[in-house]
């Protein structure tokens, strides 16, 4: 009888972890999101690191084998992830739920006119970077929440708890992080890619410059040449750059201006102390505001 | 049960009727080749000449949720053809298998279905050119993909079904009647690939690949003969591969690549008077390494060896019939990729180096190549 009652208990846990929800996303913070949500409820995975361009992530068959057995798969969409079609047709799940984060944000610099590859690496959709603002996080979480919900509409409780404290820790930290950047001397910054939009215009910060010449095109000594003339001329104190670009360009011109390369991570995980989207925000502004 | 049948009939419907709102991707990849060539015996010698620029048309999309299509129509030497087109089943087949029909590079290897605008280096590796054709394995067909159940690293078995048209190729040109060399016979190909993820930087993928099948008539070879009675003359390939990158950021990486093919087949051998059947056993292989050292630039070389002589003209005892002589080959290459893959310029120098039997001797030739490479549209990367 011992045996039987272990048994079905064995059972009970095998169904237990069978019935969690199988979840992939494309980028860490995604990850972060889902798990905030899901809590116990979710497993979770990802396929681009955090210190990785996920605008380009080799279509790697070990990522197939993580979309086979999911039944979602979050993107941010706004064809960030060109990649990610050919890794679900490798994965052969045909069950898998395919959910675009970026369906309820607000798009910024959507083209307006026919957008071709004389603009460099532009995205016909808008800029994709929209989780570099916080209150973006919230929008992503909603959907999250709704998506999990869909599937297991008995943790709706779970999952509604789960949002509502995240949501109300983003609103929380809002404050001090929006009193810290708007303290800022200086609100003009270059950014090395444009893909700062969303995070700037929420904290009140003005890009005035990139480094690149256009999306994706690496710098010029041209256009290092203008960059340094702008810089002293406006005196502008910071770089903003992710830290998985090459900081040679930016460097070259900190030698001959005196600005600030500010070398960020734009994921969760892109540095070890960036490990949840809060501490992620947290070090960004933290950054900019110790440099500024 | 319903399900399944619910999506086999759209896949029929949908390859029946074949219509969407939805245009597929098209995209184009243009190739110009200037090359000089140091080989004293030919008209060539020292000359700069300007081949006429190729390339190759994709057309590639979705038919409905299960299925693709892909076709690549190459204008090369200044003829059209059909590299490729196939249909290709991705999802919702029983065991989840995935079906792919039509005109394709066949997976025998890794690098043959990799087309070559993507490889780092300009010249098709020797082995290829002797035991596939200039062009690569290619052939009408069908092959069936399995994901095998092994957990903890991918690894997927390819077992495909063709007309044979690639080896008759590979015994005579495209320019003869292809039935005339090797009758209606059908050619076997399959491939055992597996995938290791080492750590986040390092990724290791190998595989064991095998084709059967006749590759000729002997009346091909050897017409009305009283000698020797009219047989088949089979082939056995099997091949190894391997490839291995390591790239710890955006703007590094190493890749080093290989692979060694055995072949086994009939061939006619014995005296013109008085020929006979027999079999011979010879070999290919190559290896490369590519460093990419900035963003932009990368360098690398590749050693060839084949069985087999470059250049040589089809008969029953020359390419890939040819047991006595061997080429060796060295390619050096630097590429320049200004931004993105959009745009390449590869510089590349390649050595050819012959072995000739029978006190025979061949000059080395060394040919420099300049290749430029742009791509305009949304072409898909390859897969690693």
């Amino acid at each position: 009888m011992k045996k039987l009652l272990i048994l079905t208990f064995l059972i009970l846990i095998g169904f237990q972890s069978f019935g969690e929800i199988k979840v992939v996303t494309t980028t860490t913070v995604i990850y972060d999101l889902v798990k905030i949500i899901g809590g116990d409820k979710v497993s979770v995975d990802y396929l681009c690191r955090g210190d990785q361009d996920p605008h380009f992530l080799e279509v790697l068959p070990s990522y197939m084998l993580k979309l086979r057995n999911a039944d979602i798969v979050f993107e941010i969409g706004l064809d960030l992830e060109k990649w990610l079609p050919q890794l679900i047709d490798g994965s052969r799940n045909d069950k898998l739920k395919l959910v675009d984060l970026s369906a309820d944000i607000s798009k910024k610099e959507v083209p307006t006119t026919k957008a071709d590859a004389s603009q460099g690496d532009v995205h016909p959709y808008g800029n994709p970077h929209y989780w570099l603002d916080p209150e973006n996080a919230k929008i992503m979480a909603d959907e999250i929440y709704s998506t999990l919900t869909d599937f297991s509409s008995g943790d709706d409780k779970y999952f509604r708890a789960n949002l509502d404290k995240f949501k109300s820790e983003i609103d929380s930290h809002m404050k001090e992080w929006t009193d810290k950047l708007s303290n800022l001397k200086q609100k003009n910054i270059i950014t090395f890619h444009k893909s700062w939009i969303y995070f700037t215009d929420r904290f009140g910060l003005k890009v005035v410059a990139n480094v690149e010449p256009k999306p994706g095109i690496p710098p010029t000594p041209s256009h290092d040449a203008e960059l340094i003339q702008l810089i002293k001329s406006s005196n502008i104190k910071i770089i903003l750059m992710e830290n998985y670009y090459s900081d040679s360009a930016p460097n070259h011109i900190s030698e001959s201006t005196g600005i600030k390369v500010v070398k960020v991570p734009n994921s969760v995980f892109g540095i070890k102390e960036t490990d949840t989207y809060i501490k992620l925000i947290d070090y960004i502004v933290n950054q900019i505001y110790k440099n500024g | 049960m319903l399900n399944r049948l619910l999506i086999y009939f759209l896949l029929l419907s949908s390859i029946a009727v074949a219509q969407s709102n939805i245009n597929p991707d098209i995209s184009l990849i243009g190739t110009f080749d200037t090359y000089m060539n140091f080989d004293k015996n030919t008209p060539e010698y020292g000359k700069l000449i300007f081949d006429i620029p190729s390339f190759e048309l994709f057309i590639d999309g979705y038919l409905n949720p299960y299925a693709r299509a892909t076709a690549n129509i190459s204008f090369e030497n200044g003829e059209f053809s059909a590299e490729e087109i196939y249909a290709n089943i991705v999802r919702g087949l029983p065991l989840d298998i995935q079906i792919k029909a039509g005109k394709y590079l066949l997976g025998f290897g890794k690098l043959n279905t990799v087309h070559p605008h993507a490889w780092p280096f300009i010249d098709r590796p020797l082995y290829h050119q002797i035991y596939f054709s200039p062009d690569g394995f290619n052939d009408i067909g069908m092959d069936v993909n399995f994901l095998l159940p092994t957990e903890d690293f991918y690894s997927s078995l390819d077992l495909g079904i063709y007309t044979g048209d690639a080896m008759a190729i590979n015994t005579a040109g495209e320019d003869v009647d292809l039935n005339e060399v090797r009758g209606n016979s059908l050619i076997f190909v399959g491939r055992l690939g597996s995938f290791f993820s080492l750590d986040d930087f390092d990724n290791l993928d190998v595989g064991l690949s095998g084709s059967y099948g006749n590759y000729a008539k002997s009346s091909f070879y050897v017409p009305d003969s009283v000698y020797l009675p009219f047989q088949m003359l089979k082939y056995f390939y099997g091949g190894l591969d391997f490839k291995y990158k390591y790239k710890p950021d955006g703007y590094t990486s190493l890749v080093i690549q290989g692979e060694a093919l055995i072949n086994n087949r009939d061939v006619i051998r014995g005296t013109e008077l008085e020929p006979a059947v027999g079999n011979i056993t010879t070999y290919g292989a190559f290896i490369y390494f590519d460093y990419q050292f900035f963003k932009q630039f990368s360098v690398g070389a590749k050693y060839d060896f084949t069985y087999g002589v470059i250049g040589d003209e089809y008969s029953y005892n020359t390419l890939s019939n040819d047991d006595m002589n061997k080429t060796n080959g060295l390619e050096y290459w630097i590429g320049y990729y200004p931004i993105e893959e959009t745009l390449a310029l590869r510089l590349s120098t390649q050595n050819l180096i012959f072995d000739l039997a029978n006190n025979m001797s061949k000059p080395t030739e060394t040919t420099i190549t300049l290749q430029l490479l742009f791509s305009l549209g949304p072409h898909k990367a390859h897969q690693f």
